[in-house]
């Protein structure tokens, strides 16, 4: 049976695989992020489908290139539409720190991680559900760089765009998961 | 589909600068920015901004809907907070406020201060993306690696961030392809039957082989990095970044603005909502 846990210090380690993972998981969400799903009811929020590969780089590659892929990825998508790669910094952190959490989820669902395909598909969504509901909590950074009051934050930030990533994680991740699982095997990871 | 990052800015003056200058730039404005709140100088820095941006050479036929984008959705915010949400006025207190009216079901008192704030912030969020844009558009794609190694960031992760820019275009034609391959079997991607789970569903033949696809083709970089041996010894880079005395003088500049926002917020009343006279009822 393969699992998907990984040693703690197997972790932190920057390797060649780590920085090429990194790299493709920042471009690929740079790139998909032109998909967009609007949510019907609302009028102006969509359902970003790339935003599942924060958490799912995190998940498969670990905490280093789920950070990175939410940072350097979410700060490219800024780029390409123009508002500039340091703009909303903290909102670029916000998503890196998605992919890490994600990425430190054999600490927090290591036992669902050592089952089967669907239990390691399923522990893949309750990360991401973690991640994005904690790692999107830097946010509130907005309430000192932009002086919003908490309720402006909560209710024009937080929550639409954890509502919006939350359905992509859930839907998504165990499906991204469900494909990698046989190529992760093939590839000897 | 057009998701490479674009180079509107090529041959202008800021183009010609040191990268590092258009990155520490953006770092000492926004600091600069969030401490002031006063108009009169939120209008200086936003013509700072503005003659900042001019220097970048960007078309504006080429950023039109990007600047239309911004301006609606900063307007939207600004609306939200400083008028639906009640936003509070920096460092006013509520019973010194210059009321106008309540607004009627919610309630949400309307001032000079209130207004002059949410000004304030919309004129601050304007001139970020004005100093913001040129960092997106007029440092070419390729030198973003070798600019955050030169400004202290460890080169693994400056690499990565070269490498990120190099994988787009390959990215960006691969997900074209797998969306036209996926559109000739029949998947219809605008289609809103099945609600938002069923629209959430659709993207995943186009999002799971563009990323496996992705992460297969990723091992062919492992080993040849592997066998350059990458990470044994110091990089060296391409491109290589020496400070002008112009780039020094603009960073000087910069640095000196976010010195003196920092002073004026602790000795005068810059980081406070000014109401001009008019303003002030009876």
């Amino acid at each position: 049976m393969t699992t998907m846990s990984m040693s703690r210090g197997g972790m932190w380690e920057v390797t060649s695989r780590v920085i090429v993972y990194a790299a493709i998981g920042a471009a690929l969400y740079g790139v998909l992020l032109v998909l967009q799903v609007p949510i019907p009811g609302t009028k102006d929020v969509s359902a970003r489908p790339a935003f599942a590969l924060v958490p799912f780089f995190g998940y498969a590659f670990g905490p280093i290139v789920g950070f990175f892929t939410g940072l350097v990825g979410n700060a490219i998508g800024d780029q390409i539409s123009g508002w500039g790669l340091l703009t909303s910094w903290n909102w670029s952190i916000a998503n890196g720190l998605v992919g890490l959490i994600a990425g430190l989820a054999p600490l927090y669902v290591g036992r669902m991680m050592s089952g089967s395909v669907m239990n390691r598909a399923i522990a893949g969504a309750v990360a991401g559900v973690v991640a994005v509901v904690v790692g999107f909590l830097f946010v509130f950074t907005d309430m000192v760089l932009s002086a919003y009051d908490v309720n402006t934050v909560l209710t024009t930030e937080y929550i639409p765009v954890i509502t919006g990533n939350l359905i992509s994680t859930i839907i998504l991740v165990p499906i991204l998961v469900y494909a990698w699982e046989p190529l992760k095997d093939r590839l000897g990871r | 589909m057009n998701v490479a990052p674009r180079y509107l800015g090529r041959g202008s003056w800021l183009s010609s600068r040191d990268p590092r200058v258009l990155v520490l730039t953006v770092v000492f404005f926004v600091f600069t920015a969030i401490q002031v709140w006063d108009i009169r100088l939120m209008f200086g820095l936003l013509a700072i901004a503005l003659l900042y941006y001019r220097s970048a050479g960007i078309p504006f036929a080429s950023v039109r809907r990007n600047w239309a984008f911004v301006i609606f959705f900063v307007s939207l915010l600004v609306l939200v907070n400083g008028v639906i949400a009640g936003g509070q006025v920096p460092r006013a207190v509520p019973g010194d406020l210059h009321v106008y009216l309540h607004l009627p079901l919610i309630g949400t008192p309307i001032s000079a201060e209130s207004l002059l704030a949410a000004l304030a912030q919309l004129l601050r969020f304007i001139a970020l993306a004005a100093v913001g844009f040129p960092l997106a558009y007029a440092i070419h794609p390729a030198d973003f690696g070798a600019t955050f190694a030169r400004l202290g960031i460890p080169e693994r992760f400056a690499f990565a961030i070269d490498l990120t820019f190099r994988f787009i275009p390959s990215f960006a034609t691969d997900l074209q392809t797998t969306i036209d391959a996926q559109r000739v079997r029949g998947l219809e991607l605008e289609s809103g039957a099945g609600g938002l789970l069923g629209r959430m569903r659709r993207q995943a033949p186009i999002l799971v082989p563009t990323v496996i696809n992705a992460i297969a083709g990723a091992e062919d970089t492992i080993d040849a990095m592997d066998l350059r041996a990458f990470g044994t010894g110091r990089r060296s880079w391409l491109r290589h970044l020496v400070y002008d005395r112009t780039d020094r003088l603009v960073i000087a500049f910069f640095a000196t603005l976010l010195f003196a926002a920092t002073i004026a917020g602790f000795t005068t009343l810059s980081s406070r909502v000014w109401v001009p006279p008019f303003m002030i009822p009876g």
